[in-house]
């Protein structure tokens, strides 16, 4: 069986790229579970709580977000999650010696592959990454920005099934992305009211409240009636529906945002470079069935 | 054994499939009508009964409820704490809140045990971070209307379509107001919408009439929770530590039954 298993399962980019993952696998005749310690993923594919997470002979095990330093690990996934939570001055050093200790040797019958779906806030080179007999990364970029000499493969995330929207506002732009400090969301609304926006309308996660209470709110009172927060849409057509244009600060060249935006013929203002054509489904799982060896 | 975590994710289920529900709240400041004693909230002082201490309220928070002279109100306050129907969930003021007397009172008041019980706190403590991150969220799937103080700005959530307003002492001031929601349910064919409601006790009275009247919306008690998304103050410990991160234990409170 295919067993994902995340660090996280709120609703972000990742989590929905590895539901997508999760239903294509299933779709195809590839009986996949994605194990998570949230709840939002469970009725979005065949999931179940991290909790039931156990490894066993055959299994290919996609992770995620996940500090494994030794195979044994794979046996306390839970613990491990619940300490990635609890982050203390001391991880930095706590991880270079877990990361230089002996662990157990490599679980024969396993294939572990590990999905990179971050750049900061998941830093490889502090992981013991020879555990893994594969890295992925969703994109060129983390590649690159992770630099790690280990056997890899680069392939895309599936997208999300969405159609050209019918009719727009006018003017209403959309910022898609956690609300969090990283992603400078204070920059794309002033860019967005800068550019003669009327309306600006928050969709994502609310990962970081004090940042959106001591940040957020005071453009609120700037720009009163003119920011909304919808927080983070299961429905992607109707949020794309809701909106004329898609501002984002911070570039994340992974992200299905882009190519949602022409999917849906949103306008997307980013600082991107223009990406080439994307794969298409069935290129993708070509991609993966190779490299898992389905 | 009821379970915290898992009630409220039973409401967000049926929330999400579009299953009509209603959640009324019963907190200490009802419980303490119910019971009948006097209860003032004013500035920055609450006078339970023969009891006056220091409290965070202001001007939209405050209430005077005598017994004396409310008691139409308290029996419809009652009304709506004993009735009974399918999805009409109460939430109860819960032991680690305000004691095991109390909360034996409230269920001796009651009378027979409901299904349909859970707690006032629901939305708050505990799962506050669940209710802002997975249940606000939801809300854009509904035509919301929102029942609250004049003093609220509804400009900053999208799925607001129509509002209705109270003033100070709303369970006593406007309590035709339940009326004239009915009446523009009926006249407008107004079913599968969402109904939001920071009312204070005004709004467990409206909750309980308005279900009864057209159980095909769904009706919730959100409370003080919204209060960072209406330009209102953050005079709640949970409130503090959410949106602030001031330390507070209320956050992580898991409430017991």
């Amino acid at each position: 069986m295919i067993k994902i298993v995340s660090g996280f399962s709120f609703p972000s980019g990742s989590t929905v790229a590895l539901v997508n993952l999760g239903n294509q696998f299933n779709e195809r005749g590839h009986e996949c579970v994605f194990y998570g310690p949230n709840k939002w993923h469970r009725d979005k594919c065949k999931a179940a709580d991290i909790a039931e997470f156990h490894p066993e002979e055959g299994d290919i095990i996609i992770v995620h977000h996940i500090k494994l330093f030794s195979s044994a690990d794979l046996f306390k996934i839970r613990d491990k999650v619940g300490q990635l939570r609890k982050k203390t001055r001391l991880d930095a050093l706590r991880d270079i010696i877990q990361k230089n200790t002996p662990g157990s040797p490599k679980i024969a019958g396993l294939k572990i592959i590990l999905t990179c779906q971050e750049n900061g806030l998941f830093p490889l080179k502090r992981l013991k990454y020879s555990l893994f007999d594969k890295i992925h990364y969703a994109d060129f970029s983390l590649a690159k920005y992770h630099k790690i000499t280990h056997s890899h493969f680069i392939c895309p995330n599936f997208g999300n099934r969405l159609t050209p929207s019918k009719t727009k506002p006018e003017k209403v732009a959309g910022i898609i992305g956690s609300i969090r400090r990283e992603n400078q969301i204070e920059s794309a609304v002033e860019k967005s009211f800068s550019d003669g926006m009327k309306t600006v309308i928050l969709y994502g996660h609310m990962s970081d409240p004090v940042y959106y209470y001591s940040t957020i709110r005071p453009l609120t009172q700037k720009y009163p009636g003119r920011i909304k927060y919808a927080g983070f849409m299961d429905d992607k057509q109707q949020m794309y529906d809701s909106i004329s244009d898609v501002y984002r600060s911070v570039a994340r060249p992974w992200s299905l945002v882009r190519r949602e935006c022409t999917l849906t013929n949103t306008m997307y203002h980013g600082p991107e470079a223009c990406q080439g054509e994307s794969l298409a489904d069935d290129q993708i799982f070509t991609v993966w069935k190779n490299e898992l060896g389905l | 054994m009821k379970n915290f975590e898992e009630d409220f994710y039973h409401l967000l289920h049926l929330l999400k499939i579009r299953e009509p529900f209603a959640f009324n709240r019963f907190s200490d400041g009802e419980l303490y009508m119910l019971q009948n004693l006097e209860v003032i909230l004013g500035d920055h002082m609450a006078k339970i009964g023969d009891r006056v201490e220091k409290a965070p309220y202001h001007e939209e928070d405050f209430k005077r409820f005598n017994p004396e002279e409310h008691g139409f109100f308290r029996d419809r306050l009652i009304e709506a704490f004993r009735f009974k129907k399918k999805n009409y969930f109460k939430g109860l003021s819960c032991r680690c809140c305000v004691g095991e007397d109390n909360f034996k009172w409230q269920l001796d008041f009651h009378g027979r045990f409901d299904e349909n019980f859970t707690w006032a706190n629901l939305l708050v403590n505990g799962n506050y971070g669940k209710f802002i991150r997975e249940m606000y969220p939801a809300f854009n799937a509904y035509k919301t209307v929102f029942i609250c103080n004049k003093k609220n700005d509804l400009t900053l959530m999208p799925f607001v379509v129509k509002d209705f307003r109270v003033g100070y002492n709303a369970m006593v001031n406007d309590y035709g107001l339940i009326e004239e929601i009915k009446t523009w349910i009926d006249r407008n064919n107004i079913e599968g919408h969402l109904f939001l409601f920071s009312a204070s006790a005004f709004s467990k009275m409206a909750i309980h009439q308005l279900y009864e009247h057209c159980d095909r919306n769904t009706y919730i008690d959100t409370g003080t929770t919204l209060n960072p998304f209406m330009g209102m103050r953050l005079d709640r410990s949970y409130l503090k530590s959410l949106w602030l991160g001031e330390k507070s234990e209320d956050i992580n409170k898991i409430c017991i039954w």
